[in-house]
């Protein structure tokens, strides 16, 4: 019986080439990141000889000294962080609660109510930033952490809503029964119930917002002005300002600024898998 | 049961704090995007109001037909070029198995976690024609010459196959998910029947992705219109107006001259076409589906 | 019932919202801030003067880099002036050029400006500025002492009124690498038929002839006024004046300086890609040797100073005019020079006399000009001829020579003479020009057309 034409396919010729194949497409998603590196390492001069990938003849470390100390690095990535989170904590509280109202309370406007907090996915965020300066000026609130708050829970609000709800419908429907019988009441079916069961679909809403906002700067840049708010995209802004004709130092402060982000998404790689998983195709 | 599932109270309690930041920051800034859309206001000092003039214009404004011939072009590269290879990749992936499957899963995905600010900057050194990546290459494969990849004409390629490397990862995960979703009973009792792989492929494979495929080719036209950071990056929607998309523009026009208005007009039509799309793509699939 | 309350809910919270929004287009001087003041919860102090107590200037900047070059002079400015007056906070937002116009845009659009900002005396970004009211009027008597150059607070007035000064005299060449052009035997260009023969020598070579700033597309705008002048000589900046105005762009010198422009181009002047490299790379060609010639104002001539670059080419940077074009009434000492840069006080500031009070110690001739030149940084636009002190670099010298030797300049380039629309149209023009999508009439057409709406 022909078995290879099944899923696993171990120790043949044809693992071979897929995983030639497989290393140069890696090859061609890292290569430009490699070359980041590389020449971050390096004094700037170097940029300009003939080598494609060059060994720099003395690791300027002193690069990285420099986008660690004169920027403001760690104030940004610290805003960065407590931006993040907070939209993160308020898109879950508030998908989950709006998801269980709708799929499973019993109302007649459930449907169009939906609707209405799947609509943002349509809208162009791009679209908003021109009134809502306008209105958060008129509000008081530019350059403080509701401007970009604001915006950034309400646009990762249709994901998370979307996701939460369609990982809603899947818990049967027994448990909450089961504890009605018991005589909970709404809120304690959410809390001790839910809540605890949804513990994959948090993990995906958690990292689909934070891959979301993390970079996000056209709205950050429009809104904040004063170095107090400012989160971690300003700091490459500003780098390749200052120092414009020192690259090898803009390219250490991308790297570095690129950093978090990567470490956190290798360490966590397997719950973004199974999330994309849970989120984009149940959907 | 059903009387505490239909309790106004807690219903309301539930569902305010979202249908309240929705009315608040998407409504309506959208809703003060039409009112300005139809004044002349140049983002200081005093407006009037001009009815449809500023839509008139539009129609008539070459970029931004090319905005939109722009995003056809991404939507076609993503669809065509992009999509394909990330269902290959990921159907080939899936088979591989042990370390080297989850190894390359997660190095597919990494452009995705780096900022597009990173991105684009990278980029634009690449494509520099003087000391770029890719006029190095060049030189020593022979070629001399030095090609002006972001310069008229090819400047929309350009940013394309930048856009395209860019979301690889996050269309090859999809299809991955997908294809992980097929049951392996299905390639054995396949095999038994005696189909080879290409059977399988369009058989079998293909029509189970069906769903994956529908939220893929849904994302890819809504991100294509939606572009926005990456090209204002890479090239300001340059050279002259060419790799503008609608959202660029509108930022150009709203932001760098003094014509609010307008930009809020070229705001409303954007959101405008984005509703209909989003509208007519489920529609189609809707139709199509099971 | 439940969807009543929930969609008034909806409709309450957009209306008001909006309502907010709509306001804010028409009243432009009225400033309703008491109410927002106790809700605001940013770091900002109150920047009102209490009897006494602190005051707080905002300042914005377009100097990002507070480290070098003018940044640094504006910075070391402020910290004198509030060691001289310690209840004085000055707090710098600075960002770049491009950045710092959208910002701008977007304070004028709010109630928030800053206090003191930098400003461009320019129709086309001033016009618009001034006729909503935001910028305070200066008493131009104030400044009588303080050595402005003949007409260059022009460009800060309008109607005969004064919003701003002057900081800079800005004068646009060609930087040129002394010894790349003797490595290559070439000579300083006298005419601009000895610059295309440069041109294919540099070529020849290997080397990028003259290395240009596409991207921001206003310095390919002024190489065209530069050519202009070249060919219509020292009435021109009158006639262009006329031109953008009335739309009439019949003078032939437009034409003449645009197929000059098309030829040189075609000749391979500029690098390839010219019109999607920008500023910082553009200069970087030239300092780091891939460029024999750089086409930028004189604001850099801190290159000659600036320990970044290495030393072999900043200790060998010469500066030329734009050169005579065969048949053409101009000379080099016809200069495209204007005095652009300036800052100006808010008229909706709080502190606005104490603003103005910072502004006029910034401009005292032995502040700001003293240490510009001083500093090899840039030329302020003032007499600073005392400031000279016998150790300026070659390139600082070689300026001054050429301003004070002028028989004629340009002033405002065209692309700045007419709105901020206009503007944008004509910059825009001048790339597509330069990149072969437009021919010259289509170029002058659009200019006409951009006036017109």
């Amino acid at each position: 019986m022909d078995k290879s034409a099944i899923a696993t396919i171990r120790n043949n010729p044809g693992r071979v080439l897929t995983i030639t194949v497989m290393t140069i497409i890696a090859g061609i998603q890292m290569f430009p990141l490699i070359w980041l590196i590389d020449f971050s390492l390096c004094n700037s001069n170097e940029l300009f000889t003939n080598g494609i990938l060059v060994w720099p003849k003395k690791i300027q470390w002193v690069n990285y000294v420099l986008a660690f100390t004169n920027g403001n690095f760690f104030h940004y990535l610290k805003n960065s962080l407590l931006i993040n989170t907070l939209a993160v904590v308020l898109v879950l509280i508030i998908s989950i609660m709006a998801a269980f109202a709708c799929s499973r309370m019993e109302w007649k406007l459930k449907h169009a109510a939906s609707i209405l907090m799947v609509m943002g996915m349509m809208i162009p965020v791009h679209a908003t930033l021109l009134p809502n300066y306008v209105i958060y000026d008129k509000l008081g609130i530019t350059d403080t952490i509701w401007a970009l708050l604001i915006p950034y829970v309400a646009f990762s609000l249709p994901q998370g809503f979307f996701l939460t709800t369609s990982f809603m419908s899947s818990i049967p429907k027994e448990l909450e029964e089961a504890a009605l019988i018991d005589g909970c009441g709404i809120y304690r079916i959410l809390a001790i119930i839910i809540f605890p069961l949804m513990k994959s679909s948090i993990v995906t809403v958690s990292i689909m917002t934070y891959l979301n906002n993390w970079n996000e700067f056209m709205l950050a840049i429009t809104y904040l002005s004063s170095k107090k708010w400012k989160t971690l995209p300003f700091a490459i802004l500003e780098f390749t300002g200052q120092y414009s004709s020192n690259y090898a130092v803009q390219f250490a402060v991308m790297a570095l600024s690129a950093a978090p982000a990567l470490i956190i998404y290798i360490i966590l790689n397997k719950h973004i898998t199974k999330g994309v998983a849970l989120g984009a195709v149940k959907g | 049961m059903h009387k505490l599932y239909s309790n106004k109270k807690v219903i309301f309690t539930l569902m305010a704090p979202g249908l309240f930041v929705f009315a608040a920051a998407i409504l309506a800034p959208i809703l003060l995007s039409v009112y300005y859309g139809f004044t002349d206001y140049s983002g200081i000092g005093k407006s009037s109001f001009i009815g449809l003039d500023n839509y008139k214009t539009l129609f008539q404004d070459s970029v931004f037909w090319t905005a939109l011939r722009n995003s056809l072009f991404l939507a076609i590269g993503f669809i065509c070029i992009q999509h394909p290879l990330a269902m290959l990749t990921a159907i080939k992936l899936d088979k591989l198995q042990g370390k080297a499957e989850g190894l390359f899963r997660c190095i597919f995905f990494i452009p995705n976690v780096i900022s597009v600010a990173v991105i684009a900057y990278l980029w634009k050194f690449i494509y520099n024609p003087n000391f770029g990546l890719v006029t190095k290459v060049l030189k020593n494969l022979g070629f001399t010459g030095q090609l002006n990849l972001l310069g008229s004409g090819n400047a929309i390629w350009s940013v394309l196959i930048v856009l395209i490397w860019h979301g690889f990862g996050w269309g090859m995960l999809i299809y991955y998910t997908g294809v992980k979703n097929i049951d392996p009973v299905m390639y054995e009792a396949a095999s038994i029947d005696g189909a080879n792989g290409r059977d399988i492929f369009f058989h079998i494979t293909l029509p189970l992705m069906k769903p994956v495929i529908q939220v893929n080719v849904t994302m890819a036209v809504i991100a294509a219109l939606k572009q926005m950071e990456t090209v204002y990056l890479l090239t300001a929607g340059g050279p002259g107006n060419e790799t503008q998309f609608m959202a660029s523009y509108l930022y150009k026009q709203a932001f760098q001259s003094y014509k609010y208005g307008y930009g809020n007009s070229i705001s409303v039509m954007f959101i405008v076409i984005c509703l209909i799309s989003t509208v007519a793509l489920n529609r189609i699939f809707a139709e199509r589906g099971e | 019932m439940k969807k009543r309350q929930i969609g008034m809910l909806l409709c309450a919270a957009a209306a008001a919202i909006t309502l907010a929004g709509c306001g804010s287009g028409k009243t432009k001087t009225e400033d309703t801030k008491a109410g927002q003041e106790s809700s605001k919860e940013t770091g900002k102090e109150s920047s009102q003067a209490a009897a006494g107590g602190d005051v707080v200037i905002k300042v914005f900047s377009n100097l990002p880099d507070r480290t070098s070059g003018q940044g640094l002079i504006e910075q070391t400015l402020f910290d004198q002036y509030m060691e001289k007056n310690p209840n004085v906070k000055i707090q710098v937002e600075a960002l770049d050029d491009e950045s710092y116009k959208t910002k701008f845009k977007a304070y004028a659009s709010g109630s928030d400006m800053p206090d003191l900002v930098n400003a461009w005396g320019q129709p086309s970004f001033l016009d618009e500025v001034i006729d909503a009211g935001l910028l305070a009027e200066l008493n131009p008597a104030d400044y009588n002492d303080y050595g402005f150059i003949q007409g260059a607070l022009d460009g800060f007035s309008k109607d005969g009124k004064l919003y701003g000064l002057a900081r800079n005299t800005d004068v646009m060449a060609f930087y040129y690498n002394k010894s790349m052009f003797e490595k290559y035997g070439v000579k300083v260009p006298e005419t601009y038929d000895d610059l295309l023969a440069a041109v294919n020598t540099f070529k020849a070579a290997g080397v990028i002839p003259v290395s240009m700033d596409g991207s921001d597309k206003w310095p390919l705008s002024i190489y065209i006024n530069a050519l202009y002048q070249q060919y219509n000589g020292s009435t021109s900046s009158k006639e262009i004046r006329e031109a953008v105005k009335t739309g009439d762009y019949s003078n032939e010198a437009w034409t003449k300086s645009l197929d000059q422009l098309k030829k040189s181009i075609d000749a391979g002047i500029f690098q390839t890609g010219f019109e999607t490299t920008d500023y910082a790379t553009s200069m970087n060609l030239f300092t780091n040797g891939q460029a024999a010639m750089y086409y930028m104002g004189s604001w850099e001539m801190s290159m000659a100073t600036n320990e970044n670059i290495p030393e072999e080419i900043r200790n060998n940077i010469g500066v030329f005019n734009m050169p005579a074009v065969e048949g053409g009434k101009g000379t080099k000492t016809d200069l495209t020079a204007w005095n652009g840069g300036g800052h100006a006080v808010t008229a909706n500031s709080k502190v606005k006399a104490e603003a103005i009070k910072l502004l006029n110690y910034m401009y005292q001739p032995e502040n700001w000009s003293k240490l510009c030149w001083e500093k090899g940084v840039c030329m302020s636009a003032q007499n600073f001829s005392q400031y000279l002190t016998g150790k300026e670099t070659a390139l600082q010298l070689e300026f001054v020579d050429k301003v004070n030797n002028a028989t004629s300049i340009s002033g405002v380039t065209f692309n700045d003479l007419g709105t901020n629309q206009f503007k944008t149209v004509s910059e825009d023009a001048s790339v597509e020009f330069a990149i072969g999508q437009l021919t010259a009439k289509d170029f002058t057409d659009k200019l006409a057309g951009a006036m017109k709406k």
